[in-house]
């Protein structure tokens, strides 16, 4: 996850309790996907941006996940990610999430 | 025991100051961890610790290589380390580079361990290998949770004197050094035996790892010969008589440049081979046979071709590292690219 982004995220950890926060993941691997949520739960693993150190313990979900995909509009999901739903590897994904999560 | 001191180094990304943009950024140092030294220290647990992190951008780094190099040592001899670890560098390039260069002169001017981790592919891995710890890591930065205790494990060793085992063993890049040890088996053995287990396609480690080359793709074709300018390159090792600069016949350390503006052909009289490994009878006697001096200027008089360049430049090939070839050539080539010469004819033995 860019430093940007890590910062974007630490901001809004610090002035809402994590409980009311879910970061939705949007990358195309996996593997990318891990990096991504580990970032935002046991902290950045690559120690490079704010977040190195930092534990905020997001809850985090992919976008192609089905929580995430029952959770909201159909047509509008459709619309946004019904075409990467297809192609990317929707399985592994989930698996590396729930990994992620702790599930 | 109180627990041993280490400095590491890093690049500006990971000390989380910018990318690209801040690559610029001069040396500087700070007291205890920054980025990846969190995890480095945690890997440490209670034999080292940390005290300082010298974090120097990669372009101010490779566009002032002494200053930079020094600067960065002062700043870690200041803390007395014990121990030195710069990176992971994974796949960046110019990190790769400072971190090996830094690496290289902690362990020879400072005279305590220092080791680096990169992978395989950075430019920093071939050119500090030789002269400097560096551990395997993977090609980003996604692999830093198995690049830090491969890091830290190898760093210990060295911090605690133990013998460091084989680059297989503690994960870290050949550094050219042979060992003598015992085998069980003596060599035809262990020849025949991997020759069988290659013909039942089982797995066998070589004794002997070939270096992987490059493949180079050929350049386009000269559009007319008739007009081009023609300079002869050799490996073969012709140089005028008496060799005057005492290129070896083996494993050449340097290259010449020899005019041969007045001649029209090369004669035993004037020219002769330092190449050894093989019989040089037949190149003295006719130093045209590696060197077609004779042959180019028949082609420039018949318009065959355009000129013949006033310079050849020569090495020794035989058991000359491909990186010091490659050397000598980038740097004459730049002297071919501004004498306007259009094409090379390289010769060997």
């Amino acid at each position: 996850m860019d430093l940007e982004n890590q910062q974007r995220v630490k901001d809004i950890a610090e002035s809402t309790p994590a409980e009311d926060i879910i970061v939705v993941l949007g990358g195309a691997e996996a593997q990318a996907a891990k990096l991504m949520g580990d970032t935002v739960t046991t902290g950045d693993p690559t120690f490079a941006g704010p977040l190195a150190g930092v534990q905020l313990g997001l809850t985090a979900y992919h976008a192609v996940e089905p929580e995430f995909k029952e959770a909201v509009d159909a047509d509008v999901y459709d619309d946004q990610v019904g075409m990467m739903e297809m192609v990317l590897d929707v399985d592994e994904i989930a698996a590396t999430m729930k990994e992620v999560r702790g599930e | 025991m109180s627990k041993k001191k280490v400095v590491h180094y890093i690049n500006q990304f990971f000390a989380g100051i910018g990318g690209e943009e801040k690559a610029d950024h001069e040396p500087e140092v700070r007291e205890g961890v920054v980025g990846p030294g969190i995890g480095i220290n945690a890997a440490l647990g209670d034999d080292a610790e940390i005290v300082a992190t010298v974090i120097c951008g990669d372009t101010y780094f490779n566009e002032h290589m002494e200053d930079a190099e020094a600067a960065v040592l002062e700043m870690i001899e200041k803390y007395d380390p014990d121990l030195f670890i710069a990176g992971p560098a994974f796949n960046a390039g110019r990190y790769g580079v400072a971190a090996g260069a830094v690496t290289k002169a902690v362990g020879e001017k400072l005279g305590i361990p220092a080791v680096t981790a990169m992978y395989v592919e950075n430019p920093g891995a071939d050119m500090f290998k030789a002269d400097a710890y560096i551990v395997n890591t993977g090609d980003s930065a996604a692999t830093m949770g198995e690049a830090i205790p491969a890091l830290t494990s190898l760093a210990l060793k060295l911090l605690k004197g133990e013998e460091i085992g084989t680059p297989d063993e503690d994960n870290y890049m050949a550094r050219g050094v042979r060992v003598n040890y015992f085998a069980d088996d003596r060599g035809s053995k262990r020849a025949v035996d991997m020759l069988v287990k290659k013909l039942k396609g089982e797995e066998y480690e070589t004794e002997y790892p070939m270096p992987a080359f490059d493949r180079v793709d050929p350049n386009p074709p000269v559009e007319d010969m008739t007009k081009a300018k023609i300079a002869l390159v050799t490996s073969g090792g012709i140089v005028p008589k008496g060799n005057p600069d005492r290129i070896e016949s083996s494993s050449a350390s340097k290259y010449g440049k020899y005019d041969i503006s007045g001649f029209d052909k090369l004669s035993e009289a004037d020219h002769e081979t330092a190449h050894g490994g093989h019989d040089p009878v037949y190149a003295n006697e006719d130093p045209n046979r590696v060197l077609p001096v004779d042959v180019l200027r028949d082609l420039e008089k018949e318009g065959a071709i355009g000129e013949l360049h006033q310079y050849f430049y020569s090495t020794v090939g035989n058991g000359t590292a491909v990186a010091s070839a490659k050397k000598y050539a980038e740097e004459f080539a730049k002297e071919l690219v501004e004498a306007g010469v259009d094409a090379v004819i390289t010769t060997s033995t």
